[in-house]
């Protein structure tokens, strides 16, 4: 059949913005790397520390990202810690436990909280941090755990969202399936509804990785600094990727300085890539849809 | 009459949103037969059968009145009473769906799975009882030397008497089973057929199905579901002759 011609508008058009969005990408990698490639080395992680020594936190790491890569690892896996286990509980109230009224007055909340800028997730978290200083302890201070338990409110809302949409979009034969075996809801749940929707729940994971690993300005307000090293603990303040690319565009002080903002750069998209990888990898591990395509 | 009866369904209706799919149900479903329910799509079939082990109760905006009344061996107990039992009665109660559901997981998991449900770990327990039911289920010989290979690379006939020998597995006194055969091939259908033959013995089948010849061929009692309505089919002589010898 011949194509009408607004069906060729559409094709072009879906080719065009296809194309753009793949050049904007490329443009944007393309700069970094063109600009920032000769200072990768290790050098740029570890400054003068040789590695291995800094691996086993032998060495202090001065010059080098090294901390920052650190914080910046320390700062998903906390938050993710934090925002998983809430997420999923809530996602899993809301599309099998809550009555109809509840469940919209909640969407709404969760909606709301996905709408909420970043820079207001971390002026809260800042003031909670000033409000227990001044109310319990002298000695709590911006953190890593206060900016983690910050992120993890940011990016609560994504994992609720999804966990929600994928219980509640499986088929209504999977769903009933164990209930009919004799299963309580419980048991639908962790045997079969869990399990069944786990790969597109893990989508929500990694969108809140990337959240986590980007963010600047909630940890900017709560604990993140230029210079702190590897963090001794929660309670301490740390370095961040994000936050030390920041820093170096807008406060850098020679050409080789900025160049090391370009390497940082890098090394985010690295790692994010990575976190990406590996998750990609574990929704083919555990969809079954996958397993056996053929 | 050669059977007694096993369910006995009083003014029953069923809801969804708000309005009527059955209305005022009346009927007896005997022990040890297979009755069948035919009637056009969109009709209430499915509805039906989820009215007998409650499972309307998982979805939303179902809702039944009436008596469902049925006997496990220690008289005729009203399922719809609010405290009933629900796994119990679904434990005793097996369904079937049309489309073959199995878990996403191994054909060994998936036989086990209701044994899991009940608690029973041994297993040197489950292994005979998995033996049992798939051998009944006419798979056992077809999976026996893969019980470890994902069940969805079963083909969709393997897939449906997988499905039933789940279903068989806990030896329901109830099997309903909702157009087990719409998706098979004449092969499987007629392996699907001679089970259920052989299983009324032992179990009281429902089955809904669109294939009038099939029905000829297997049901002992026959059901129309049209307008809201179940009623007895109208029936030549000769087969209504048959429900009425002893099985």
């Amino acid at each position: 059949m011949e194509k009408s011609f607004q069906d060729r508008l559409l094709v072009m058009f879906s080719w065009g913005c296809a194309l753009l969005l793949f050049t904007g990408l490329m443009v944007i990698v393309g700069f970094l790397v063109v600009k920032g490639y000769r200072t990768i080395n290790l050098a740029l992680i570890f400054g003068d520390t040789r590695p291995l020594d800094a691996f086993l936190l032998r060495q202090q790491v001065f010059g080098g990202l090294f901390p920052a890569i650190i914080g910046t690892i320390s700062l998903i896996l906390l938050s993710i810690g934090f925002a998983l286990p809430m997420g999923l509980a809530s996602g899993l109230y809301l599309a099998e436990y809550a009555q109809p009224r509840l469940k919209l007055f909640f969407s709404l909340m969760v909606d709301i909280l996905a709408g909420i800028p970043s820079i207001v997730v971390g002026l809260f978290g800042f003031s909670i941090t000033i409000f227990l200083h001044h109310s319990f302890s002298n000695r709590i201070f911006p953190c890593l755990l206060i900016s983690a338990l910050s992120l993890a409110f940011l990016v609560l809302p994504y994992i609720i969202k999804t966990t929600q949409n994928a219980i509640e979009s499986l088929p209504l034969q999977v769903r009933l399936t164990a209930p009919s075996l004799g299963a309580t809801q419980l048991e639908n749940i962790i045997f079969v509804l869990l399990p069944s929707a786990l790969s597109d729940i893990v989508s929500g994971i990694v969108l809140a990785i990337g959240r986590c690993a980007e963010d600047t300005a909630v940890i900017m307000l709560t604990g993140v600094v230029a210079t702190a090293g590897i963090p001794k603990s929660v309670f301490s303040n740390f370095e961040a990727l994000p936050f030390y690319i920041y820093y170096i565009a807008s406060e850098y002080s020679d050409q080789s300085e900025l160049m090391k903002g370009y390497g940082a750069a890098i090394i985010l998209l690295v790692i994010c890539s990575g976190l990406f990888a590996l998750a990609h990898w574990v929704k083919l591990q555990i969809d079954p849809k996958t397993q056996f395509s053929y | 009459m050669g059977n007694k009866i096993k369910i006995q369904i009083k003014d029953l209706w069923f809801y969804y949103k708000a309005g009527p799919i059955l209305e005022n149900i009346h009927v007896g479903i005997p022990e040890n037969t297979i009755t069948s329910i035919t009637g056009p799509s969109g009709q209430g079939k499915s509805s039906f059968l989820m009215t007998l082990n409650r499972i309307w109760q998982n979805i939303d905006g179902a809702s039944v009145k009436g008596e469902v009344k049925i006997n496990f061996g220690n008289g005729f107990k009203d399922i719809n009473y609010p405290n009933y039992p629900l796994p119990q009665l679904r434990k005793k109660v097996g369904m079937v769906f049309q489309v073959p559901n199995p878990l996403p997981t191994s054909i060994y998991k998936n036989i086990a799975f209701p044994l899991k449900l009940i608690g029973e770990k041994n297993r040197k327990k489950i292994f005979p009882k998995i033996e049992y039911a798939l051998k009944k289920a006419f798979l056992w010989e077809e999976v026996k030397d893969r019980l470890k290979e994902d069940a969805n690379v079963l083909s969709v006939g393997q897939q449906q008497r997988l499905c039933i020998a789940r279903a068989l597995v806990l030896e329901p006194q109830i099997l309903m089973l909702d157009e087990p055969t719409s998706s098979l091939d004449e092969t499987s259908l007629e392996m699907i057929e001679q089970l259920l033959l052989k299983l009324k013995k032992k179990c009281t089948i429902i089955l809904v199905s669109h294939y009038m010849d099939q029905i000829k061929r297997i049901a002992d009692k026959k059901l129309v579901l049209s307008n809201r309505q179940l009623k007895q089919q109208e029936e030549e002589d000769p087969l209504k002759k048959k429900i009425d010898t002893p099985l």
